[in-house]
């Protein structure tokens, strides 16, 4: 899942943000852990009220947690003053708000250069220059001496992109950047997020947008102050947030070394497994014959469904692959059933999984294999 | 229980407290300077005549040749004659041993238990001093810092040092209160004279006159009487001053004064109530969205109109309790300094209803005037224009001369342009800003201007004071023999006899329309250089010829250079031609010149004279001060009978430190107003701040720190108070001509040029910049310190 051996860019470690408001306090954040790698492309998501605007100026320095560090590149970043942090953010992120905020005094040009002015990076010849360079990017060379009110929404927020990467910072942070665009500019707004990730960029947004999620390489769900485990949102995409929020909480999570049997054949299971982190082989030995590996299971699948659904021991062995370790996060048997009474789509999703592997089942058993 | 929108009414008051605060402010500093200026007038004008009349003025001050009580009993039967008393007054030098000396005028009273005329008021000590004692007038006290049984060293016109005990302190409220360049006073007996080197005789009479003491024409008959009698006596009158009973000398002064102040005080109103219109323009900004829900709801415009008119009288009421009170103490705080200045005392603490009136009138009509416009138009503004926006607010989408001047400037950072476009964009906030900016740095401008003036003024009156030490002699001397003497002293270069002779100047009905001065220098004489207003000054062989100053046109409006003035000069009438008429420094008093062979022939007094004019090498104050006393004790050793030296600078030299007080009390007046205008540039650039709050957030969020922050807010007010000081240069000098006008009007009688100060302009640019500054630094703290979710709040 990780970006193999690099560290992570921006780490959150038990992270609460507690809200006072008159009518008592808010829980923001509940939490929350999260390591964003360099180069990915992150959508959050999340219901209103969530807590994925919160996550965001958690990240951005924009707001302070209750409790917990945020590290970016190492650094603590709440341990700098407002003003440092501000300096700090201006060389390390570059921020896209829905309304563009582009300041309306200011051409789009001069929009672009100030970033730069404020942190001092490029001589000021060099300037307009880069600005220009910018805007030629985003495709706005013919609009940089007009004002913001005399362009549209997309050129405004397509400006508000070429001012965020003014001082070419390694991260890019959006909140909800196509929300009050028009679908036609969104598109455009979304192509040039996937030019900044070609290049490199570390890019988090915060979006409702389902064009984003599907070209993200990562989503984080955040359900309640909580981020919702993303092999539980990839394995169970019919749940509500609040279900998945509630299996992930139910989670136990386990480590099986490289080639290490998980399940043998006919043995009892108490658990629905989901592979968070490496491959699983299904191995199955007909009678008298050789063992064979009739499936390898990556992150995202699941198994041990059949049984709990219907009944039995187990029907085939599933061991860790050989090449690496792999982790799983199990859900025991009554907390599974529970879920599926309350989620009768994603019972009925399983037990048609069921069906298809219970039917390839017999007819492994009747070919020597298993599906 | 309130009704939902009253109680929308009280949260607006009470939960911006800044806003509150801002907006009663405003009001307040109107309503109290109103407040402070019409109590203080009316306090004054009432109470400094009351307390003058009081000490039972003399109707008629006169100086003359010495004389005793002999002429005093007969002059007590003169016709209209209601009490005469004579006083000596001599001119010494005074000091606590070892410190600076300063000029004291020694007032001897024959009987300090029987005086009826200028009663001295004790105020500390001995209202009565024995032999060898001085009791001292209260005022003496900023120059000569003594304390009741201390010795004090004086030094005589003879040079001699006398050291006597101060026994007590009186205040004397008449003497002197309609001359701004009298020293202050000291008081002994007569029996004291002949020991400081004075005879026991007077050289002032102090007269009451019977019938209506307040009809200046009948003062003057009698006055008339008077001289006549003294001039019988053998006896010279060289000045007369006429005081009604009843109006203090200074009266007219204090309140043309008084009345720079209550236009000032009104200038404060007008400037404040444009900085209530900014504050309420950006309130009803602020609330478009509740007035847009309220109207969503069913209100209707009357009735949002209503709710926000009653906001406004709050605003009212509440910098009405506040300035009220304070309005009133004030103004008898004000009253109470120009007294202890004037010397004249307050009938106790008051208040003044018409003051009060005033403060409500202002204080609930300003504020309806200047928020009628914003509130009108808020309360009519459209539901959907009301409740829309969440981005930065949208700007001017055209270019302008701001725009191309960022692209063709190249050197103009972006924070930089932020500043200078932020300036100009609520273009009308901006106007009333600049408006009291303006006027603030326009009277300050001014005020320094009119010093100058005034100050110029005075330096051109120098030119009639050329001579270093002024010597009058109490008899005759020929010129040659004194001219020879004086020159024998050291450090002396030139010297010259003047004559001189009062006269009185006759109606065509045959009634005294004024005295005249007639001063005689020889007609070559360097020691005097007039500032002709029209004809000529005097040319070798006039006869019957005079220059006189302009006072004369209080008189004789009508005159020219070349009419015919009837002159009666000891006891003779005579038409004389005015061959000019010069610009001097004079309330009342007209002065003439004529020249030294005609009057000394006229007196049958040639080559003979009572006063001369020395020259000496240098013209400092100290050095003359030096040489008069040098001089008149070489003269007084040679036998010669002096009555007086007087350095040439002294009495200008009290003029410039009198002016001094004036001029500082109008700068305060300037600072009032500049304080007003940077009150109202700080309102603004809170309003600013607190309107592109979302502005600073983006800022911050792109990288901007603290310091760029502040800078930029700072930046703003610093360019408004750079084009308001352009401003103020230019209504300067409409402000300084007015200013000038009326307060050299008012002390001089005459009006005073227009002189430009470039200190005024400099020190006001550095002020305006200081004070924008600091007016934008609240407002750029409180920004600086504006979280970033505080502003752009996503959820």
């Amino acid at each position: 899942m990780n970006d193999a051996a690099s560290a992570p860019m921006i780490q959150l470690r038990q992270v609460v943000k507690r809200f006072k408001t008159g009518a008592g306090e808010y829980m923001g954040l509940r939490g929350v852990d999260v390591d964003i790698f360099p180069g990915q492309f992150v959508a959050i998501v999340g219901k209103s009220g969530s807590g994925k605007s919160t996550m965001l100026n958690m990240i951005t320095g924009i707001d302070h947690p209750t409790s917990g560090e945020v590290l970016v590149n190492g650094v603590n970043i709440y341990k700098m003053t407002e003003s440092e942090r501000s300096l700090w953010r201006g060389h390390n992120l570059g921020i896209v708000f829905q309304f563009f905020q582009l300041l309306p005094m200011l051409t789009l040009v001069e929009n672009t250069m100030l970033p730069m002015d404020y942190c001092n990076v490029f001589s000021p010849l060099e300037r307009p220059e880069r600005a220009m360079e910018l805007l030629k990017m985003v495709g706005l060379q013919e609009q940089a001496h007009k004002l913001p009110a005399a362009v549209s929404n997309g050129q405004q927020q397509a400006a508000a992109i070429a001012r965020a990467l003014a001082t070419d910072p390694p991260i890019i942070v959006a909140d909800e950047p196509t929300g009050n665009l028009d679908s036609r500019s969104s598109e455009e707004i979304i192509e040039l997020f996937n030019q900044l990730v070609l290049q490199g960029k570390t890019i988090i947004l915060v979006t409702h947008d389902p064009s984003i999620t599907k070209r993200s390489t990562r989503t984080l769900i955040l359900a309640d102050g909580k981020i919702i485990n993303e092999t539980v949102a990839k394995a169970l995409p019919l749940l509500t947030h609040t279900q998945m929020l509630k299996v992930t909480q139910l989670l136990e999570h386990k480590e099986i070394p490289a080639g290490n049997t998980i399940i043998y054949k006919g043995e009892h299971i108490d658990y629905f497994f989901m592979i968070a982190e490496g491959e699983v082989e299904i191995v199955f030995k007909p009678a008298k014959r050789e063992e064979l590996t009739i499936a390898r299971l990556g992150e995202g699948e699941f198994f041990g469904e059949v049984e709990l659904v219907h009944g039995g021991n187990s029907i085939a062995s599933v061991r860790a692959a050989p090449e690496r370790s792999v982790k799983l996060i199990a859900l025991h048997r009554k907390d599974f059933s529970e879920m599926l009474v309350g989620s009768p789509l994603t019972e009925e999703a399983i037990s048609r999984i069921v069906q298809v592997r219970m039917a390839e089942n017999r007819s492994v058993d009747r070919r020597g294999r298993w599906w | 229980m309130i009704r939902p929108r009253w109680r929308k009414v009280l949260s607006d008051l009470w939960d911006n407290k800044m806003r509150t605060l801002l907006v009663v402010a405003s009001i307040a500093v109107g309503v109290f300077s109103i407040g402070m200026i019409a109590g203080a007038y009316e306090i004054i004008s009432k109470d400094m005549s009351a307390s003058y009349a009081s000490a039972n003025p003399a109707n008629i001050d006169m100086r003359t040749d010495d004389f005793n009580q002999d002429l005093i009993d007969s002059l007590s039967n003169v016709d209209g004659v209601k009490e005469v008393e004579g006083r000596r007054f001599f001119s010494v030098r005074a000091r606590v041993p070892g410190e600076e000396w300063t000029n004291l005028d020694l007032v001897a009273i024959n009987d300090f238990n029987d005086t009826h005329i200028n009663l001295l008021l004790p105020l500390q000590g001995s209202p009565y001093p024995a032999d060898k004692q001085v009791i001292l007038e209260g005022q003496a006290l900023d120059n000569l810092p003594v304390e009741v049984g201390e010795e004090v060293e004086f030094q005589l016109p003879n040079g001699n040092i006398k050291k006597m005990t101060i026994v007590g302190f009186v205040q004397d409220q008449t003497t002197g209160a309609g001359d701004f360049l009298a020293p202050p006073l000291g008081y002994v007996t007569l029996d004291t004279l002949p020991w400081l080197g004075q005879p026991t005789e007077y050289n002032r009479l102090m007269v009451t006159a019977d019938g209506d003491s307040n009809d200046i024409e009948h003062i003057r008959e009698v006055s008339s009487s008077i001289s006549d009698k003294i001039e019988k006596s053998n006896r010279q009158v060289y000045r007369t001053e006429l005081n009604k009973t009843n109006e203090h000398p200074m009266s007219s002064t204090v309140e043309a004064i008084l009345g720079i102040l209550m236009a000032l005080g009104i200038l404060i109103v007008f400037l404040s109530s444009s900085l209530i219109a900014n504050t309420l323009n950006s309130l009803l900004t602020q609330h478009l969205p509740h007035i847009g829900v309220m109207k969503l709801i069913g209100a209707r415009s009357q009735q949002i109109f209503g709710m926000y008119i009653v906001l406004i009288l709050s605003f009212g009421l509440i910098a009405l309790l506040i300035a009220l009170p304070a309005g009133g103490q004030a103004a008898y705080t004000l009253s109470e300094y120009i007294a202890s200045k004037m010397n004249f005392n307050l009938q106790g603490y008051r208040i003044v209803p018409l003051a009060y009136l005033l403060q409500i009138i202002v204080a609930i009509l300003i504020p309806l005037a200047a928020g009628f416009i914003p509130v009108n138009n808020g309360s009519r503004v459209k539901v959907q224009e009301a409740i829309s926006g969440s981005g930065l607010s949208a700007g001017k989408a055209s270019y302008g001369w701001l725009e191309r001047l960022g692209s063709r400037v190249k050197w103009i950072t972006r924070p930089m342009l932020i500043s200078l476009r932020n300036t100009f964009r609520r273009k009308r906030r901006l106007l009333l800003t600049l408006l009291t900016l303006t006027i603030g740095g326009a009277i300050f401008i001014g005020v320094f201007n009119v010093q100058r003036s005034l100050e110029d003024f005075i330096t051109k009156t120098e030119k009639y004071f050329i001579a270093d030490v002024t010597l009058n002699f109490d008899r005759p001397y020929r010129v040659d023999e004194i001219n020879q003497a004086v020159m024998d002293v050291a450090h002396v270069q030139h010297s010259e006899g003047w004559a001189f002779v009062s006269a009185d100047i006759i109606r065509p009905d045959d009634s005294v329309a004024n005295y005249l001065t007639i001063l005689a220098p020889p007609v070559d004489s360097k020691l005097i250089e007039p500032i002709m207003l029209e004809g000529r000054w005097l040319t070798p062989g006039d006869k019957k010829a005079i220059t006189v100053s302009e006072a004369i046109w209080s008189d004789f409006p009508d005159l020219k250079a070349g009419d015919q003035l009837k002159l009666k000069i000891s006891g003779q009438e005579d038409e004389w031609t005015v061959v000019g008429i010069f610009r001097f420094i004079s309330r009342d008093q007209v002065i003439g010149y004529a020249t030294y062979d005609y009057i000394s022939e006229l007196l049958s007094l040639s080559n003979q004279a009572f006063s001369y004019r020395i020259v000496t090498e240098e013209h400092t104050l100290e050095y003359q001060n030096q040489m008069s006393a040098t001089i008149d004790k070489y003269l007084r050793d040679l036998g010669y009978h002096v009555s007086e030296t007087q350095a040439g600078l002294s009495t200008l030299e009290t003029a410039s430190e009198s002016l001094a007080i004036l001029i500082n009390f109008l700068l305060i007046m300037a600072l009032l107003t500049a304080l007003v205008g940077s009150i109202g540039l700080t309102g603004t650039m809170g309003m600013n701040v607190m309107e592109r709050t979302r502005e600073i957030g983006v800022m911050r969020a792109i990288g901007a720190t603290d310091a760029q922050i502040m800078k930029t807010v700072i930046v703003e007010g610093m360019i408004i108070g750079v084009i308001s000081w352009f401003l103020g240069a230019i209504f300067s000098f409409p402000i300084t001509l007015l200013l000038s006008r009326i307060i050299s009007l008012a002390i001089f009688n005459s009006p005073s040029e227009f002189v430009l100060n470039p200190l005024g302009f400099i020190i006001w640019l550095g002020l305006v910049l200081i004070l924008s500054a600091f007016a934008s630094v609240l407002p750029a703290r409180s920004a600086a310190r504006l979280t970033i979710r505080e502003v752009l709040a996503y959820e």
